[in-house]
This record gives C-alpha cells, structure tokens and sequence, in this order.
C-alpha cells in the first residue's frame, strides 16, 4: 500500500452537491486497490516510513464498505510479519525501526483479518511479545512513549490500550495473572490532560485538540472509566466544545477553535461526541454532505477539503466518519 | 499525508518521456542514498560521511524517523566515545565525527567549567541543533524534527553542567518564539515550549510565570483570534496568583482586569470562539463544579459569584447592540442565567425563551443542542 496522493482531487467544492451523488463506493475501493502499483512515483517511496498504517487505513475503509476481500488477506498479513522486530515492536515497512504508531496498526490489521490465528502459528507467544513490547514503553508516570528515543503524547497511550485490549492481554482481561501495565496510572494521565474547556490535549498543560479528545476518551472507554469520569457536567461541556467543530459554511469539522476543515475530523470529532452521547449536537446531513463534497466522483479517493488531493489517510477517515452518521452501505463503526 | 496541499504536479520542462526518466533517475538516486545510509549503520560506521549523509536524506524526507533514529545513535557514539577516550593527549581520529575546535574555544570552554570531552559534546548539539534549523522552517508541522531538538536538549541536560545546559535552553525559547510568530496556533511549538520553559525553570531554579504570562499578552495583542495564546494564559493565571502570594485584594484586581481585557476584545469581534472561550475560562474559575479552571478569586463566597454572573450578564447583554445576529451572545447569557438560577437567582423565563428562540434561528446546525437545553432549563411550551 503506497500512501502516494492523488492522482485525483476532491470535488471543487463550488455549488450544490447534486442530489443523485452518493458515496461513489466502487470507485474508492479501486482507488484504494491502486495503490500498490505505483512504484513508479517518487511520493511513494518516501512515504514509506507509514505504510502499514496505510494498509491500516486502505483495509478498514474496504471493511467498512463490505469489501474485506479486496485486499489479498495472505498478502496483507506477509508484508505485516515481515515488518516485526525480535524485540516484538513492528516497523512501518521492512527495515524501518519499531514504534508504537505501527504495532499498533500492525495488531488493528492482524485482529482484522485473521485474528492472530497466522501471527501465533509462526510466531511462539507471538501476542505475548508484542504486548510485552508495548508495555514496557509505559512510563513511571503511566503514559507511554513511541519508542526508546522518548516521545509521549495521548496518542500512544491510547495506542497502547487499544492494541492491548485486541490481544485480549489488558489487566481485566488476565485477571489472574500479573497485570503487564499500570492502568491506573495510564488512567490518570489521561485525567491530567483535561481542560477547562472539557476538552484534552497531547499533554497535561497543552490546548484542547480533537484528535487528542479521540485518544483521550478512548482510553478512558477502554478502561471503563468514560462515564464517572465525566458526569453529566463534563460530557455536556465537553459536546459543546465539539459541537462548534462544525462550521456554518461549509459543515464540515475543524480541530480546534478558528481553524480550516479537514474531513478527518469528521472522525476525530464524530467519534468523540459518539462516545459521550451528544451526536446529535451537530447537523448529520452538512456534514455528509462535506464529506461526499470531498471525495473525487471519477477516479475516487477522498481529500481533505474540496479541491485538494485525495489520499488512503482522508479517504479512511471520511468513511469511517459516514459510518458513524449510519449513511447507508457503510457498516457501522466501534468509536472507541 | 496531504494535509491543505493543493499540489501542483509536473517538473514543467520537457515532454512527458523526460519527465518520466528524471523522476526514475530521483527515484533510484533516493534509494540508493537510502541504502547506503542504512548499511553504513548496520556496518556500525559512525563517522563523520555517514553523518552527512543522514542529512541529506533527511532534508529530502524529514518523516523518515528511522533516519533520525540512526542519527541518533551515532551521535550517541560519538557522545560515548568522548567520554572515554577524549583528553588533551588523545586527538580525535581522522573522519571521525568531530567539530573544528581551536585553542581560543578550548579556554573558553575551561572557563565555563566545562572537560574538552563536555565541551565536544557541547559544541556537536550546538552545531546540530543550528545545521536542523532551516529544515524546521520548511517543515514547521514534522513531530520528528521537534522530536530530534528534544533529545538533544535532553543529552545536553545530561551530560553538560547546568549552566551550560540552560544556555541551550533559552535558545530554544527564544527559537520557538520565531516559529510561534510564524505560524502563532503550531501545536507543536506551543508544546515545545511548555517543555522548554519547564526545563528552564528546572535547572535555574526560577519561575518564569510572568515572563510567560507577558508573553501571551504580547502574542494576543497581535492576534486576538489566538486561542493557544488564550488557553497558555488560563494555564498561567492560577499559578502566577500563587507566586505572587496575591491576597483577595489584588485577586479580584487581576480578575476584573482579565474581564477588561476579554470584554473590550469581545466588542472588537463578538463572532470570535476563541474569545467567548476565554471568557468562559475566567467564568469558569468561578464555578465549582469545574476544577479544571483553576482558581483566580480566593476566598470566594456564592454573593461574590453573583456579584460576577450580574456584572457579566449585564455586560453581555449590552454587546447584543449591534451584534444581534451573534449566537455566541445568547449561548453566553443561556449559560450564565442558568449559574445564576442555581445559586439561587431569578431570572425572567420570557428573557431565556427569547435568548434560545434567537440561538435556534441563528445555529440550525446544533439544533439537537438547543433541544436538549431546553429541557435541562425548563423552557419546553407544555
């Protein structure tokens, strides 16, 4: 899976969306599928270093559109073993380091396909490793790093959860055994991150943004603690603040307040207010109707704003945005 | 990923079939520079060639970590290697990676307190942390960059006495000062120098709460719209109160102050968000069933609360002049008529119904919101 852009361009954005233009499925999941035969593109090789996020990305836009198979399951799950490390990290493609941004795509896409069956046949304690290798990036002060060189961000702890919670091997899920993290600390790292506003940043201290809103109340669903953690207060002030993502304009979603749309959005924020229970803060229909604005009607793909160049990372997101609002055709989506 | 990138495509010259083998020439031009970077690592050659050669693959593509990764550990060898065998007697190899050093430097460095391998070590962050800042210019928005700097910045704290980790330091501050005047709402810069000033404050034993909280004053004066400038300030307040052991006096000085600041900001534009959140900020810290706000007013008894929701409702009210067609004006009196009502006050059903009626012709978009309020205020038409 190349994460090469375009060739395609989102709709111009001028104008009425006409009314017979649906989600162009057929077209998306060729474009998709196209992807990995455009080695000929300098883009594609230096976008190397996300591949498997890519592959990440391309499958469950295929799996939301119904279309599992369209992907070669054998090939996807070769080139994902071929990017693991002794050390039970996986790399974005063969060769590049281990980090967390790619175990985790790399544990998404084996749940995905063949639920670890191929993993643990060719891998001894294949789900035991890579868990032990995410684990021990967690910090004494209970988030985690995306790698030995010591970045932490909200992103990798809820990574870490998320991956954890598909290999089954989170504490709750091994109640017998010694838990392999500390999700207590995790737990209150997140809690630190909280702002006035309701909303979460990348770190205690930094502004409200929605992606780390996503990671953060991810996290918190996962480990049970969304609800008394929030109250009632919390998540009406927190839907709030993510209900003026949309603009009047446009109906799409930005990130932050005064900021430009950007489709993927339409799952940062979609997903957040779903998870808090205030999706029908926003209008549903402008914001299907941005989306569908920035797909390319021809060749597919989607962009992030009409106009500009279609990729797998806007095009996922934009789907995976459609399936919260339930448009039809697209299976429905876990937020968390 | 193609974040707001409106490409134009093509080199421009030539016809389709030159284009065509110029882009294979790169292709293959990349990947063998790649190669070589990555056997040299294997091959543990962590000399001054391979260096240079990590470099230019990173200014072709600065979202290869693995790349920065390698640098990494070559410089990290090259850090080791200093503090083992560096001394006055013992000259650097031949191509080894090393930086140009003179007598003049060496005293220099003597002076500071620093041994010749600290001060080795001292001088290749320095060089690397400038030869890094052109790429950072170009590619503002790359967490590997900022991600490298950090790590520096790290290595310099450990290995080098405070005094001169600390100059590191404030060159960083005054860096991400650039870069916040470049683009002012860069997430990544306003992390970075929360984690710079952090260390700052660690290392030379200080406060630079009001230095910082200046500094928001200054990057909102530029630009109100800022809201990371905003939201920097709401961090500050509570802490910079502390410091400066205010009594409630001076608190509800420095309040009425922040309500001056905000409420003539609001009169120069009422259709911003980023403005109407600051204010609820400092309302906020006035309610106690939002922690997250910290505390500006202290002690703070509910008459001192009224007091506050009277004097803004009152003050919001008037901003509707010439500004009926903002919904964020009735969002605002909906939500503090509501603080009023549960601390006690009345307030006229008929103004509420009316506020809400407004906000529901004005923001068709949130209309299950608006519903949903309706309920929680009570104003449903039985």
């Amino acid at each position: 899976m190349s994460l090469v852009a375009g060739p395609g361009r989102g709709g111009t954005g001028s104008g009425q969306l006409p009314d017979e233009l649906g989600l162009v499925v057929q077209k998306h999941v060729a474009y998709i599928q196209s992807l990995d035969t455009r080695r000929d593109e300098l883009e594609s090789h230096l976008t190397e270093h996300l591949r498997i996020s890519g592959i990440y990305w391309g499958l469950t836009a295929l799996h939301l559109l119904g279309q599992p198979a369209a992907l070669p399951p054998e090939e996807v799950i070769e080139f994902v073993l071929s990017c693991l490390h002794d050390n039970g990290g996986f790399g974005a493609a063969p060769g590049h380091d281990a980090h967390m941004l790619y175990t985790v795509s790399a544990v998404q896409i084996l749940a995905m396909v063949d639920d670890f069956v191929e993993l643990e046949m060719r891998v001894p304690n294949g789900k035991m490793k890579i868990a032990r290798y995410i684990a021990d990036l967690q910090q004494p002060n209970g988030t985690f790093a995306g790698d030995e060189w010591g970045e932490t961000d909200t992103r990798f702890l809820y990574g870490a959860l998320n991956a954890l919670s598909l290999l089954n091997l989170l504490p709750p899920q091994r109640k017998d055994e010694p838990p392999l993290i500390n999700v207590t600390a995790a737990t209150d790292h997140v809690k630190a991150c909280q702002n006035f506003d309701g909303g979460f940043g990348v770190a205690p201290g930094a502004e409200s943004h929605a992606g780390q809103i996503f990671t953060c109340l991810g996290a918190l669903s996962i480990t049970g603690e969304l609800d008394s953690f929030l109250g009632e207060e919390g998540k009406d002030r927190l839907g709030a603040w993510l209900s003026e993502r949309q603009l009047d304009d446009s109906g799409g979603f930005n990130g932050r307040p005064m900021k430009l749309v950007d489709v993927c959005y339409a799952w940062w924020v979609g997903s957040s207010l779903a998870m808090i229970g205030k999706m029908d803060w926003i209008d549903k229909k402008k914001l299907t109707e941005f989306i569908l604005r920035c797909q390319d009607p021809e060749e597919g793909g989607i962009a992030d704003r009409p106009g500009d160049m279609v990729d797998v990372f806007h095009t996922h997101f934009a789907i995976a945005g459609l399936s919260l609002i339930g448009y039809p055709g697209v299976m429905l989506v876990d937020p968390a | 990923m193609s974040h707001g990138v409106p490409r134009v495509g093509g080199e421009g010259e030539g016809g389709v079939a030159s284009s065509q083998d110029k882009i294979k020439a790169r292709i293959k031009a990349y990947k063998e520079l790649e190669k070589d970077v990555t056997d040299r690592i294997k091959n543990e050659d962590y000399s001054n060639t391979t260096f240079q050669l990590t470099s230019t693959l990173l200014s072709q593509n600065p979202e290869y970590y693995t790349i920065w990764n390698h640098r990494r550990l070559l410089l990290q060898h090259v850090f080791a290697r200093e503090f083992s065998t560096s001394s006055p007697d013992n000259p650097t190899a031949e191509g080894t990676l090393s930086t140009s050093d003179d007598h003049a430097d060496t005293t220099a460095a003597q002076k500071a307190g620093l041994s010749p391998s600290q001060h080795e070590i001292s001088l290749l962050i320095s060089e690397d942390l400038s030869s890094l800042l052109p790429l950072l210019k170009q590619y503002p928005k790359c967490y590997w960059i900022w991600n490298h700097r950090s790590w520096l910045l790290t290595k310099a704290t450990t290995h080098l006495p405070a005094a001169s980790a600390i100059k590191f330091w404030q060159g960083e501050l005054a860096l991400v000062g650039k870069m916040l005047a470049l683009d002012s709402r860069n997430f990544h810069g306003w992390g970075y120098r929360r984690t710079v000033v952090e260390a700052i404050e660690r290392l030379g034993d200080i406060s630079m709460a009001e230095k910082e909280f200046e500094y928001t004053t200054k990057m909102i004066k530029t630009n109100l719209s800022n809201f990371s400038a905003w939201h920097y300030r709401s961090q500050l307040i509570p802490r910079l109160l502390n410091e400066r052991n205010a009594r409630r006096e001076a608190r509800a000085k420095f309040l009425d102050g922040e309500f001056e600041l905000i409420t003539s900001a609001l009169y120069t534009d009422p259709y911003d968000q980023s403005l109407w959140f600051y204010h609820q900020f400092l309302m906020a810290t006035l309610d106690t069933t939002n922690p997250q706000a910290g505390i500006i007013l202290s002690p703070c008894t509910n008459s001192d609360r009224k007091m506050y929701l009277e004097q803004e409702v009152t003050s919001v009210r008037e901003m509707l002049d010439g500004a009926e067609d903002c919904k964020y004006i009735y969002q605002a009196l909906l939500e503090y008529a509501r603080r009023w009502r549960d601390l006690g006050g009345e307030v006229e059903k008929t103004d509420m119904k009316e506020w809400l009626g407004e906000l529901r012709k004005l923001d068709p978009l949130r209309e299950g919101r608006w519903r949903d309020l309706e309920k929680v205020l009570g104003l449903e038409v039985v």
